[in-house]
């Protein structure tokens, strides 16, 4: 994969010295927009993997309807409202940046890729701001007090 | 020869399956948290610790049809609705273990992706990767058991 290096900056720089410095096997990579998304991906990638191990080992608790209830009750208290919202920020990200991926690399690289990445960042948006609306309200409420966040859509 | 072709095979199928996941993510969430007859609803339910969620008339008339009229509407009855629905069953379990098995190829093939490329010793990989995968298994099998045994009692 190419990548800018600070070690190997352009394909115009000299071919020697790109690989004098191999001592350290962490490169200083040059973070721009289409890096950052990369790292995101892993990111929230292993985060959801975490989260998958957690939330199938909780359904367990399926097998017995004390145990489920107690289980689903405590997911309502406030923490778990703010986890269920960064849940579906990373969901929506890994989704929506997988999706660009997955077209990149079916169809093939396009010069409209930066229109692709900008549509799916505003599609992206919508779906945390929209789907995240009652995790937000519901915590509004319970900071700000009842009736006090407008009931938009709910 | 064969190991290569297994790894192209992964990758595609790492490709296939995060796009099914889309689709089975949006019905799931649909489903859990904004469907009437099936979720609490979600903008009501910051409770204090151990308090039950409220649930809207849809769901408490579909408990109530399913379990008799003294049927209460608690986050379990109202998972049982599909859970152990004569007809329905099958197929909510079946969705659920095919989503099963996709979201852990998907989870585990990317989280053996990311351990690949910071582990550099041959033996440390097989150690990751033996391990990973034993993960998967594992919860697999609770899963799966967890989805098909749901609603037998």
């Amino acid at each position: 994969m190419a990548v800018d290096t600070q070690e190997r900056p352009a394909p115009t720089a000299s071919k020697e010295g790109a690989t004098a410095e191999q001592d350290s096997r962490f490169q200083r990579y040059r973070i721009r927009t289409g890096m950052f998304a990369w790292m995101m991906h892993r990111l929230t990638g292993v985060g959801l993997v975490v989260y998958l191990i957690i939330h199938i080992w909780g359904l367990t608790a399926l097998t017995d309807p004390e145990t489920f209830n107690a289980l689903i009750a405590k997911y309502h208290s406030p923490i778990f409202k703010v986890g269920e919202f960064a849940l579906l920020v990373a969901v929506a990200y890994h989704a929506m940046n997988g999706l660009r991926i997955v077209l990149i690399d079916f169809l093939g690289w396009s010069p409209n890729q930066k229109k692709l990445f900008w549509t799916l960042g505003a599609v992206t948006a919508v779906i945390i701001l929209v789907g995240g609306w009652p995790s937000i309200y519901s915590l509004g409420e319970w900071i700000l007090g009842p009736g006090s966040m407008p009931t938009l859509f709910l | 020869m064969a190991a290569s072709t297994s790894n192209a095979l992964n990758w595609f199928l790492h490709r296939i399956t995060g796009t099914f996941l889309i689709f089975m993510l949006i019905t799931h969430f649909w489903v859990q948290h904004y469907d009437h007859q099936a979720a609490s609803v979600t903008h009501e339910v910051v409770t204090e610790q151990g308090a039950m969620p409220d649930y809207p008339e849809e769901a408490k008339e579909g408990v109530r049809a399913r379990f008799g009229p003294d049927a209460e509407a608690t986050p379990y009855q109202v998972v049982m609705q599909r859970l152990a629905d004569p007809v329905y069953a099958v197929l909510w379990k079946g969705f659920n273990i095919l989503f099963l098995i996709v979201a852990l190829h998907h989870g585990f093939y990317g989280l053996n992706n990311v351990m690949t490329d910071y582990i550099r010793d041959p033996m440390g990989r097989l150690i990751a990767r033996s391990l990973s995968w034993t993960v998967a298994l594992g919860l697999l099998i609770i899963g799966m058991y967890s989805v098909i045994t749901a609603g037998w009692g």
